[in-house]
This record gives C-alpha cells, structure tokens and sequence, in this order.
C-alpha cells in the first residue's frame, strides 16, 4: 500500500486552524485524536500550543501506527503563515519512510494520460484508486499553500483537485502543476490555486503557487509580511 | 473524459444516426512545431473524417483525435512513417459507449418504489422529488406532501409531514440542504423520511413520539442551489437570486434570517458566500419557512441540518449573550452527542455557534429560539475536511444512521418536557 508523504496539520483540532506544520511529517494521516492548547498572550502575538497524535494517511489492517507530536504555532500581528516548532516522536522510521516514498516516486513515473484529470474527487466524492496518489500528492503541495494563507481567522481545506496541467516525469523528478479548490472556512469561500510542485523522494520539495485572492475590505496592499519570519525550509522531501 | 465521449459521440448518434464500430480514439504527441504542422495537414483530409477531440496546438499538448474505422489504417501508417509518437486510448468507441449507456441506466434507474430506491448514492433534485411521492403514496395514513412555496426560479418547495392525527399537535421541523452543496444532507433527510415510516409502529420510543407530536421535513431547502449544483457548479452555497446592482448571483439563506439581520457575521457584498442579502426574509426560501413556522404556531423542537464539521450547535451565532435556556440546551446537545457518538465512533463537538464554530448573524436556530422555539439546534455533519462537501457516497448511509440517534435524543426530550 503506497503510503504517501505529507504535510501534517491539515485536519487538527478546529479550535486551532493551523495550515501545515514545517517539518513535514512523512507517511502520517492527520486525524488527531487527543489535543489540548492554551492560549498565552493573546494580544499582537497569538501562541498555541499543541498536543496531537497521528495516524497513517492510508493505514493497512493491523498496521496502525500513532505517532506523537507536539508543537507550538504563533502568529504575529495577524499575519499569515504562522512560525511553528514541532517535535513528534514514534513515527515510521526514516528508512522505511524513504523506502515507501520511493515506491511512490515510482508509482507516480509510470502514470500517463494524467491532463484529462479533473475534479478528485468527484460529485459523489470519488476518488478512482489509481489516481489516488495523485491527489495525495495535491494535497501535499496544497498543504503548503494553506500554510502560507492561514491566520488566527482564516483556515483552510482542499475542497478538490480541479484539474491536471502538467505532469511530467521524462526528468528525474515529478514535475506536476495543477488546480485545486481551497475552502476558507470562516468567510465560506471557494479559492481556486493553481499549484506547481517539482518532487524527487529525498530532496526538498519545491512549491510555487497563484491563487485567487479572496477580497476583504481590509485588504493591505504592498508587501504582505508573514509571522514566520525566515523561509522555512522543506526539508526530508 | 467519458462525459465528453458520451456527449460528443451521442449527439453523433442521435443525429447522423451513426454507429462507432471499430473507431479508436489517439493520443499523439507532437515534439516539435515540425510535427505539429504534420498533424494539423492530417486534419485538413477531409475524406479520413476525423474528429479532433483535442485538437493540434503546441508541442508537449497531447492531441486526441476519434479515427473512423475505415480511416485507421492510413492514419497510423502516415504517423509511423513520420516519427508521430501516438497511444490507442480507446479500443473501440462504440463497446465503451454501449458500456456507458449500462452504467447510466443502472444508476439513474428510476426507484419504482422506496425500497427499491438507492440510498447510498446522491440524487438529483428530480429523483428526490419522485421519492417523496412514491413515500407518501406508500404510507397514505402517515406521509403526506405540502408545498410551502416556490424557489426564485420557480421550483416547487415541498415539506413532508408525518403526523398520525391529531389537530395541529405539537411538532418537530427538521431541514437539511439549506446550502445546496452539502449533499450528504440532503441524502440523510431521504434517509430519514425513509426511516421514520420504517421504525413507527416497530420502535416503541419512536412510536411514542410519533403518536404525540408531528414531524415535518423539508428534504431540498435551497431546490435552485440544487439543481446548479448538478448541472454546473457542485460547490454552490447560495440561492440562485438576482441582485440588483451586481452581477452576482445569490444570498446566503442561513444569514437571511431576522435575527441579528446584517450585524457581524455575515457579508453585505453580494459576491460573497455570506452575502445576507437586501433585507431580512428577502429569500423565498427563507420566508416560506418563517411563513409556515408563523402560521402553524406549535412548533416546538427546530433542526436545521448542514455539513460539513461534524457539530452540534445551539443559539446564539449572532451574539455572545448565552440563550436562557443554555444550560438545558447543552445538555441535551451533550446526550444527543454521545448517542451519535455510540453508533460508529464519529466524534461531535457541541457548543454554541458563536463560540463553536464562529460569529454568524442573521441564522436560522437565532430566529426560531427567538420565536420561541426552545429547542433549536443545527447540525454540521460529516467529515472534518478531509472530503468536506465531496464526501464519498458510501459514507451516506451511515452519517444518516448516526444523525438519526441524535435526532432521536432531540425528539424525546422535547416529547418528554413540554412547553
């Protein structure tokens, strides 16, 4: 069963919305089961703290495997793309986790016929079983854009891939571009993001992206700063 | 892609009354301009018939091209002769079509009664429609179908009561499908309007319920969202209403309520998901049900039903001020939680909307607890956002399942404390 790498986070606790975790956690699912936060210092600087578990993204009969993690997210001045210092333990090891990762890459460098791809799922939340990785891998891109956007206010899901605009893997590394739907949930809206990412197993993912900003009156215009304040770094990919 | 094939090719059918034996569908791949050029001199032999489905622009841009029988051989000989790189996506068009045709009619089979009908699939507002007919054909004594008004665009609005007599009893409204893309509601209340025919007369609890309230259930709230969420955009939220002054299109019916109408909480941009609209009740979707809620006057249990966030939530989302009743309003949301929770584990928070979830104004639960209606409760079912509003069909049944145990908490406690 190709366990796929993703980027955490995507569906904690929604009492802290928080889009992607920096140290993107390798062949997890995101489902926490417990969590616990206090707020400290809840002014121009907003502090949560984190407990949560984690399960494999697609966990086999018999091989559940939770993970621990814990992590402090902080926003500044409501500023998106919040700084966050995590640490799990008990996740797959390193080595199986490369192992799995590269049947993936493997996997995904011998699919074709991908640019007919839209909407996974579909209407009825269908996802066709061998395009599954695909969307995994959408999501793993998303997830950094949802990161980048989030605030206290603003958090989002990845409602849909809309379509597939390149996918190319004549290079060593899978060069996928694509659409997806973001759903902000506290305005309600559907964003659409168009997504490009460059992954090869073992090297540092590289994620760029355009999406249709949603229009608030308070809008700043000029250079939008981040909480987190250096780049981080993907790492592990 | 099959939509394409089906539609493209059928009207074909349809028309020229053709057949598609032995037509195969090509992916080539152009490396160069050179080569396009080359494919874009195969499209100008008109006597090959060609029918480009993606036809010849940029080098890298596959091209899908539906070659007649007849033209096949040539075809391929004039690709392989010049270096054209090309895959067989399709055998043979017509065997897919046929196969096609067989899956449409199976699933789209019209339910010639509700135990034949499929449950665990999402249906169009046609289907659900048909439903509600056949069910109150089935069980005459105990369904029957009102019509409370029309859509903006003028589809009927239908509410079914249950009732098993009685003169204007005490009741309980539960709604699903306000906001039309939340399908996996509209699917539940099928489900539960299903259920409760089944399980009156079998479940004593329910049956005493039933022998001394009634229940009415509007099934499609928002009918015009709907239907656009079938034919052309599955992630509409709103109405489908005009508003003057701007070229977007529809309100948003859970901030249309009088209640809070236009505070925080809600957008007064009409391209907005949370646009409130012009003025309270401007919705005909809303206004119906404040109509009927008015007109009826003992309605005492009020269930509005959503997704997705898997949440029980009580008044008030405009507000922080605590309803009266709030310590009796979470303990029932509590019970109701917990016998959700009992079915298949799915965990539900509960609390009010504004500290649950966020501030929203002008919502239906505010309105009706401030009519009066003491238990007021919305539901966000499943998932938590992994599939969000696109939520696999298989999960249909038991979301439905679990809901209903809820409901049931709901139901009794208001049978068992009268007001």
């Amino acid at each position: 069963m190709l366990i796929p790498p993703i980027n955490c986070s995507l569906l904690l606790p929604r009492a802290v919305k928080i889009a992607a975790v920096s140290c993107l956690l390798y062949t997890v699912g995101c489902h926490s089961r417990t969590f616990c936060f206090r707020l400290i210092n809840q002014k121009k600087e907003y502090k949560v703290d984190l407990v949560f578990t984690t399960e494999l993204y697609n966990p086999e009969e018999g091989k559940e495997h939770l993970g621990k993690c814990s992590a402090r997210v902080f926003f500044r001045n409501e500023k998106p793309r919040p700084a966050i210092n995590i640490t799990c333990t008990r996740l797959i090891e390193k080595k199986t986790r490369q192992e799995e990762d590269y049947q993936l890459y493997k996997y995904m460098k011998q699919l074709k016929n991908l640019l007919d791809v839209v909407s996974i799922p579909d209407s009825h939340g269908h996802i066709d079983p061998s395009l599954r990785p695909i969307w995994d891998l959408a999501f793993l891109g998303s997830s950094y854009v949802m990161w980048e956007k989030t605030t206290q206010f603003l958090h989002y899901y990845m409602a849909q891939l809309s379509s597939v605009k390149q996918w190319k893997t004549n290079e060593d590394a899978i060069d996928f571009d694509y659409t997806v739907l973001l759903h902000e949930f506290s305005t309600q809206e559907m964003i659409p993001c168009h997504i490009h990412l460059v992954w090869y197993p073992g090297k540092p993912l590289k994620v760029k992206y355009h999406c249709q900003e949603l229009q608030t009156p308070e809008e700043a215009s000029g250079t939008e700063e981040a909480s987190a304040v250096a780049p981080t770094e993907l790492s592990n990919f | 892609m099959q939509g394409l094939l089906i539609l493209s090719v059928l009207l074909g059918a349809v028309l020229g009354k053709e057949d598609f034996v032995g037509h195969q569908v090509l992916r080539i791949s152009a490396a160069d301009e050179a080569q396009v050029q080359m494919v874009k001199e195969l499209e100008d032999l008109e006597h090959l018939q060609l029918d480009f489905w993606r036809g010849p622009a940029q080098p890298g841009s596959p091209i899908d091209v539906r070659v007649p029988f007849p033209s096949i051989q040539a075809v391929k000989v004039f690709l392989e002769a010049h270096g054209l790189r090309y895959t067989i996506m399709i055998e043979d068009v017509q065997s897919l079509l046929d196969d096609e045709q067989e899956q449409m009619l199976a699933s789209r089979s019209w339910a010639r009664s509700t135990n034949t009908f499929n449950y665990a699939t999402y249906h169009t507002l046609e289907e659900i429609y048909d439903f509600m007919d056949l069910l109150a054909a089935e069980h005459p004594q105990l369904v029957s179908k009102l019509q409370i008004g029309s859509s903006y665009e003028g589809r009927p609005i239908y509410v079914l009561k249950f009732s098993t007599g009685g003169n204007n009893r005490p009741a309980i409204w539960i709604d699903t499908g306000i906001h039309s893309r939340e399908w996996v509601t509209q699917a539940s209340g099928v489900w539960f309007a299903k259920k409760i025919t089944q399980d009156y007369g079998q479940d004593p609890a329910f049956t005493a319920i039933l022998d001394n309230m009634d229940i009415f259930l509007e099934i499609v709230t928002n009918p015009d969202g709907f239907a656009f969420t079938h034919s052309k955009n599955r992630m509409w939220r709103k109405t489908r209403s005009l508003t003057s002054g701007s070229t977007c299109i529809g309100v948003d019916p859970n901030r249309n309520w009088d209640a809070g109408f236009g505070k925080a909480g809600a957008s007064s941009n009409p391209c907005s998901e949370t646009y409130h609209g012009k003025f309270a009740n401007s919705e005909v979707e809303v206004k119906s049900i404040v109509d009927f809620v008015k007109d009826h006057r003992n309605i005492k249990a009020f269930i509005s039903i959503h997704s997705y966030s898997q949440l029980l939530l009580y008044p008030f989302g405009y507000k922080r001020e605590s309803p009266a009743d709030k310590d009796e309003l979470d303990q029932v949301a509590k019970s109701a939680v917990e016998a959700l929770t009992s079915l298949y584990g799915t965990k539900f928070k509960y609390g009010s909307i504004i500290t649950t979830i966020y501030q929203a104004s002008g919502g239906t639960i505010d309105w009706t607890y401030n009519q009066g209606i003491k238990y007021s409760f919305t539901f966000e079912l499943r998932d938590t956002g992994r599939y969000g509003f696109l939520l696999p069909a298989s999960q249909i049944i038991p979301t439905a399942q679990e809901t209903w145990l809820a409901l049931l908490t709901i139901m009794e406690h208001t049978l068992n404390h009268p007001y």
